[in-house]
C-alpha cells in the first residue's frame, strides 16, 4: 500500500509539481491549498507524512498552526517544513514546533524525495529490531543509519534528518576536517555557509543539554568542521 | 558633521538687540529734560510774577526816582556812582581799608579841564572812587604828581598850589563849590567858593566844616580822603583836581570828573537809596535777587544773594534722607555713575554782576521800554544758569526803572537730577533684568535649538543610516512644532529605510516561490522526459536557476546576519588562531594566489564571535583576490597597535574611485564593472564586514595604498 503524504501550499504550480513527482515515486498525494482543507481532511484521517507551508493563502503563519493542531492529533507523525522562509527565526521557530525537518524550496526534487524516504525509513525503523550492519559507532556516539536515530553515551539524541546527516558526514570520517559545502553535499541540502553554521550550532547546542562536557564538533576556521571522538 | 560653535549665535544676537535697552534711559532723559524745559518756563513765569509784585510797589513813587532819574544820558567817569561800603572808613589818607579799590576809576589826560602851555601829558593823573557809608559819602583820589605844591603858611590864594576843587548841588538845587588846599599833609579844610557871577575866579568865602577829610604824601604824590554828608549832596556832583609846579605858580593842569565851574556841566552821582532797599527788603524774604535799576540801568537798590537764590523748587528738593542698604549703595555706587552724565549745581560759582554799579542785558532794555522780559545766561565759570527777569517801573506813563529779579537753575536743576536718578535706577533695574531675561530666552531657545540639531544629527549616522530617532518635543511654540515634524520626518525616512533595507530579502523571499515553481518544473520534466533530461537546454536552464538562486541566496544574507547579530552570542577568544585557520583554508581555496600572512605571535584574545570573523575574513579576502593583479601578492597582516587588534588586507590593482570613499560599506553599493559573469554582486559583501566589525566594536576603513599601487582594508578590534 502506498504512503500518504500531505501537501499543504498554497501555490498551485509548485503543489502540483511536487504531487506529480511523489505519485511517480508511488506515493499517495493528498493535496490542500489551505490550512481549513487540510485540517478538515486531516480530521478524518491522518496521512503518513505532511509537507507544509508556512505561508497559507492569507495566513502568515498557517502553516506553524497547522503543524501544532498536527502535533495535537499525532505526536509521531513525520513533518516536513517547505518554504520560501529561509531565516534562521522560522527555522528554528518551526523545528521548536516538533517538525521533522525544514527545508527552502531551493530543495531539489532528488534531495526532498531522499529526504522523505529517509523520514519514512526512519519511522520504519522504530519498529523494526535494530541492525547492526546500520550502526555507526564513535566514541560515545551511536548512530542508527536505518533508524536515523543518534544516541549519546546511551541518550537519544533528538536529531531532525537535515541533522542527522551532518553529525554522520563528520563523524563517519572522525578527525577529518568536513567542509561546509562537504557538509551541505551530504546533508542534501542547498544554503549558504551561515546556516551551516547555525545548524552546527544547533546540534551542538542538542548534545550540550544531554551532556553539559560535550565538545567534540571543532570549528576549524576558514575550512569547517571536525569530529574529535571522545575518549581516545 | 563637525559640532560648530557659532561665534555670533543667537544668544549673541539677542543680546546684541538688548542694547536696544539702552535707548529706554536716553529716552527717559529725553523726557526729564523736557520737564526741565517746562520748569524752567514755570521758574521764569514765577520770577515775572515777583518781578512785577515788587514794580508794583514801587510804581507812581516819583519821590524815589527824582534825584537820580531825571537825566538824559549816563557817562562813565564823568557819572558817579557811589558804592556801598561795608567797613567803616578812617580818614587818614591811607587806602588800606577801601575795600573795592577795583571799582575806582582812573583820569588822566583824557580828562583834562584846563591846561596851560607848561604843561607835559603824562604828568598829572588820579584814580578815584566813591562810596556810600551811612549817612556820608566817601571818595578817595590817588594823585600821580611829581612835584606836590603846598599852599604857604600865610599865602591868601588858596588856588596858587595843588588843589582840589568839589562841585555839586545840593537836594535843594542850589550849586556848591569847594576847594581844598593844605598846608602840609594831615586832616585838611575845604573852603567854599563864591559861585557868583564871575565864575572864572576863585573866591573862597569860609571854610565847610562839614566836608572832612585828609591829606596825605605818597611817594607818587599824594592822597586825599574825604566825606561829604548826603544831606548835603542832591543828584549832580563834579571833582577836579589842579597841578602846581611851582609855589606860587599858575595852575598848569586841571583834570576832573567834569567841569566844575557850572551846574550845567556837572556830572552826576548815583547813590543806592536806601528808601527802595528797604521796600524790597520790606516785600518779604525772597529767594530771588532783586535789583532796581533807573532808567540808565544804574543799580539803586539790592537784596538777596544770588548763591541761596535756586527758585522755589529748591525746597521740594532737600531732605529725605534715607536710610538702608539700598540707599547706601546707591550713594557709593550708583551717584558717582549718574555724576559722571549729570552735573551736580554748584553751591560756589561766580556772578559777574554781582557788584556792579550798571546791569546790562537784553531783559533790562526790554524792561525800560515798557515791556517785561526775562533772560538766561550762564555765570562766566559756567556752574550755573542764572535766569533774570526784569519788569519795568512806571511813573506817569514813562518809564523810570526797572525791578530785576535773578535765581539760578540750581533748583530746578537738582529736582531734575534727582528725578534722573530715580528713572535711572529704574531704568537700570529694567536693562539688567530685561538683559538677563532675554539671555536666558536665548540661553533657552539656543539651547533648545542645538538639541534638537544633536537630536538630528544622531538620528542619522555617518553612512545615512537612520539610528534612531528623535523625541518629538511636547513644547507648543515653533521649536516645538520643529521638533515635531523632525521626529515625523525622521520616523517616515525610517519607514522607507526600513522599506529599502528589507528590499532585498523581501525581493529574494518574494521570488523564491516562482523559482521553486520554475525548478520543480524542470525537474518533473526531465523525470518525466529522459530526452528533456539530457538536452542542453535542460542543462543551461538549470545553471541559469542555480545562479537565480545564488543570488536569492545572497540578497537575503544581510538580513539573514543582522538577524543573527542580535542573537549572537559573546565569548572570548583568540583572534590568531582564527586568523591563522581561515588563512589556511583560503591558501587552499585560492591555490593560484599568492597570499601572504604575517601575523604577530602573541594571542590576541578578544571578545566576540569567532564564526563572524572567519566569515568577515571570508569577505574581504575574497574581494582582495578578486581585486588583486594576477600575479601580485595578497597580503595579511594581523598586529597589536596599543589596545586595538589591527588586522589589514592589502592587495594590489585598481584603485577605489575617490568619489566612492565612506560609501562602499553601505548596502547594495559595489564598485565592480558589471556582467563580470560568474558569481553574482550585489554590494553586500562589505557591509556585511561592517556590520560583523561593528558588532565588535571595532572600525573597517578602505583606502588606497599611498602608493597608488593598490587598496588596504584595515579592520581594527578592541581587545
Amino acid at each position: 500500500m502506498g504512503r500518504r503524504i500531505a501537501i499543504v501550499e498554497d501555490e498551485d504550480a509548485i503543489r502540483e509539481n511536487y504531487a506529480a513527482v511523489l505519485r511517480r515515486q508511488g506515493y499517495e498525494v493528498l493535496t490542500f491549498a489551505n490550512r481549513k482543507q487540510a485540517m478538515h481532511s486531516f480530521d478524518q484521517r491522518l496521512p503518513d507524512l505532511a509537507i507544509i507551508d508556512i505561508g497559507l493563502e492569507d495566513e502568515m503563519d498557517g502553516g506553524f498552526l497547522l503543524c501544532q493542531s498536527l502535533r495535537k492529533l499525532s505526536s509521531s507523525l513525520p513533518i516536513i517544513f517547505l518554504t520560501a522562509r529561509d531565516s534562521d527565526l522560522d527555522t528554528v521557530s518551526g523545528l521548536r514546533m516538533g517538525a521533522d525537518d525544514y527545508l527552502t524550496k531551493d530543495i531539489s526534487m532528488p534531495h526532498m524525495t531522499a529526504r522523505i524516504s529517509a523520514l519514512f525509513r526512519r519511522m520504519e525503523a522504530l519498529s523494526e529490531p535494530q541492525d547492526s550492519e546500520q550502526r555507526v559507532n564513535c566514541g560515545s556516539l551511536e548512530l542508527d543509519l536505518k533508524r536515523m536515530q543518534a544516541h549519546w553515551k546511551g541518550l537519544a539524541v533528538d536529531l531532525t534528518v537535515t541533522e542527522f546527516w551532518m553529525v554522520h558526514a563528520l563523524a563517519r570520517f572522525a578527525g577529518h576536517v568536513k567542509s561546509r559545502q562537504h557538509l551541505m553535499q551530504d546533508a542534501k541540502v542547498v544554503v549558504d555557509d551561515s546556516t551551516i553554521t547555525s545548524h552546527i550550532k544547533r546540534i551542538r547546542k542538542k548534545f550540550i543539554q544531554l551532556d553539559t562536557g560535550f565538545d567534540c564538533i571543532d570549528t576549524v576556521y576558514g575550512m569547517g568542521y571536525r569530529w574529535t571522538t571522545d575518549g581516545d | 558633521m563637525s559640532r560648530r560653535t557659532f561665534v555670533f549665535g543667537l544668544r549673541a544676537k539677542l543680546l546684541l538687540m538688548s542694547l536696544f535697552l539702552f535707548a529706554i534711559p536716553w529716552l527717559g532723559y529725553e523726557y526729564v529734560w523736557e520737564m526741565e524745559k517746562y520748569l524752567r518756563a514755570g521758574q521764569e513765569r514765577t520770577l515775572l510774577g515777583t518781578v512785577r509784585a515788587v514794580a508794583t510797589a514801587l510804581h507812581e513813587r516819583p519821590r524815589l526816582f527824582d534825584a537820580q532819574a531825571s537825566y538824559l544820558s549816563v557817562e562813565k567817569g564823568r557819572d558817579l556812582y557811589a558804592y556801598p561800603i561795608v567797613d567803616p572808613i578812617r580818614l587818614d589818607g591811607r587806602l588800606n581799608d577801601w575795600r573795592q579799590q577795583q571799582h575806582a576809576l582812573t583820569y588822566d589826560d583824557n580828562y583834562l579841564i584846563e591846561q596851560s602851555p607848561a604843561y607835559q601829558p603824562g604828568s598829572l593823573s588820579f584814580s578815584h572812587m566813591v562810596g556810600k557809608y551811612r549817612d556820608y559819602l566817601y571818595a578817595y583820589f590817588e594823585v600821580q604828581d611829581a612835584e606836590v605844591i603846598y599852599r604857604p603858611q600865610n599865602s591868601l590864594r588858596i588856588d596858587r598850589n595843588d588843589h582840589l576843587q568839589i562841585a555839586f548841588t545840593t537836594p535843594a538845587g542850589d550849586f556848591r563849590r569847594y576847594l581844598i588846599a593844605t598846608t602840609g599833609p594831615g586832616w585838611l579844610t575845604p573852603y567854599e567858593l563864591d559861585t557868583g557871577e564871575s565864575v572864572s575866579g576863585i573866591r573862597p568865602l569860609s571854610p565847610e566844616p562839614r566836608i572832612q577829610g585828609s591829606w596825605a604824601q605818597t611817594r607818587q604824590g599824594y592822597t586825599i580822603e574825604l566825606r561829604i554828608p548826603l544831606e548835603l549832596l542832591g543828584s549832580k556832583l563834579s571833582f577836579a583836581i589842579t597841578d602846581v609846579d611851582k609855589i606860587g605858580g599858575e595852575p598848569v593842569a586841571t583834570i576832573g570828573t567834569s567841569d566844575v565851574g557850572d551846574a550845567d556841566t556837572l556830572g552826576t552821582v548815583l547813590v543806592p537809596s536806601p528808601e527802595i532797599e528797604q521796600i524790597i527788603r520790606g516785600l518779604g524774604h525772597t529767594d530771588s535777587r532783586i535789583w532796581v535799576v533807573d532808567r540808565y540801568q544804574r543799580v539803586l537798590a539790592r537784596s538777596g544773594d544770588i548763591r541761596n537764590s535756586d527758585g522755589i523748587w529748591s525746597r521740594n528738593v532737600s531732605g529725605e534722607d534715607e536710610q538702608g542698604w539700598f540707599a547706601r549703595f546707591e550713594h557709593k555706587w550708583l551717584h558717582p555713575l549718574y555724576y559722571k552724565v549729570l552735573t551736580r549745581p554748584p553751591k560756589d560759582f561766580i556772578d559777574q554782576f554781582y557788584d556792579v554799579a550798571q546791569l546790562e542785558g537784553s531783559h533790562i532794555e526790554q524792561a525800560l521800554t515798557g515791556e517785561a522780559g526775562s533772560d538766561w545766561r550762564l555765570t562766566p565759570d559756567n556752574k550755573a544758569v542764572v535766569l533774570a527777569a526784569a519788569y519795568p517801573i512806571f511813573i506817569e506813563d514813562e518809564v523810570m526803572g526797572a525791578v530785576i529779579a535773578e535765581e539760578t537753575t540750581n533748583g530746578i536743576r537738582s529736582l531734575r537730577n534727582l528725578a534722573l536718578e530715580k528713572l535711572f535706577t529704574l531704568m537700570l533695574a529694567i536693562m539688567l533684568l530685561g538683559t538677563l531675561g532675554l539671555f536666558l530666552l536665548a540661553s533657552r531657545i539656543s539651547s533648545r535649538i542645538r538639541r534638537l540639531r544633536d537630536q538630528s544629527e544622531q538620528a542619522i549616522d555617518e553612512q545615512g543610516r537612520l539610528r534612531g530617532s528623535i523625541e518629538p518635543s511636547h513644547a507648543s511654540d515653533e521649536i516645538g512644532d520643529l521638533s515635531r515634524s523632525f521626529a515625523d520626518m525622521v520616523q517616515r525616512l525610517g519607514q522607507y529605510h526600513h522599506y529599502l533595507e528589507n528590499m532585498s530579502s523581501r525581493l529574494s523571499h518574494e521570488l523564491r516561490t516562482p523559482v521553486a515553481v520554475v525548478r520543480s518544473s524542470l525537474e518533473t520534466l526531465s523525470m518525466e522526459d529522459e530526452g528533456a533530461a539530457k538536452s542542453v537546454y535542460m542543462q543551461r536552464a538549470q545553471d541559469g536557476l542555480n545562479r537565480l538562486s545564488a543570488i536569492l541566496t545572497n540578497m537575503s544574507e544581510a538580513t539573514r546576519l543582522e538577524q543573527s547579530l542580535q542573537s549572537a552570542e559573546r565569548q572570548p577568544f583568540d583572534l590568531a588562531e582564527v586568523v591563522t585557520g581561515c588563512m589556511q583554508g583560503y591558501q587552499l581555496a585560492y591555490a593560484g594566489c599568492d597570499l601572504q600572512v604575517s601575523i604577530a605571535h602573541q594571542p590576541l584574545e578578544i571578545e566576540g564571535a569567532p564564526e563572524l570573523i572567519a566569515q568577515l575574513l571570508d569577505k574581504l579576502v575574497a574581494n582582495a583576490v578578486e581585486f588583486a593583479t594576477p600575479g601580485a601578492p595578497v597580503l595579511v597582516s594581523l598586529a597589536r597597535v596599543q589596545r586595538q587588534a589591527v588586522l589589514e588586507i592589502t592587495n594590489q590593482g585598481p584603485l577605489l574611485p575617490e568619489e566612492m570613499a565612506g560609501r562602499l560599506f553601505d548596502s547594495m553599493v559595489s564598485v565592480r564593472a558589471g556582467g563580470k559573469g560568474g558569481q553574482p554582486h550585489l554590494g553586500l559583501g562589505l557591509y556585511i564586514a561592517r556590520l560583523i566589525v561593528q558588532f565588535h566594536q571595532g572600525q573597517i576603513t578602505l583606502h588606497n595604498q599611498s602608493d597608488r599601487s593598490g587598496v588596504c582594508v584595515r579592520v581594527s578590534l578592541p581587545i
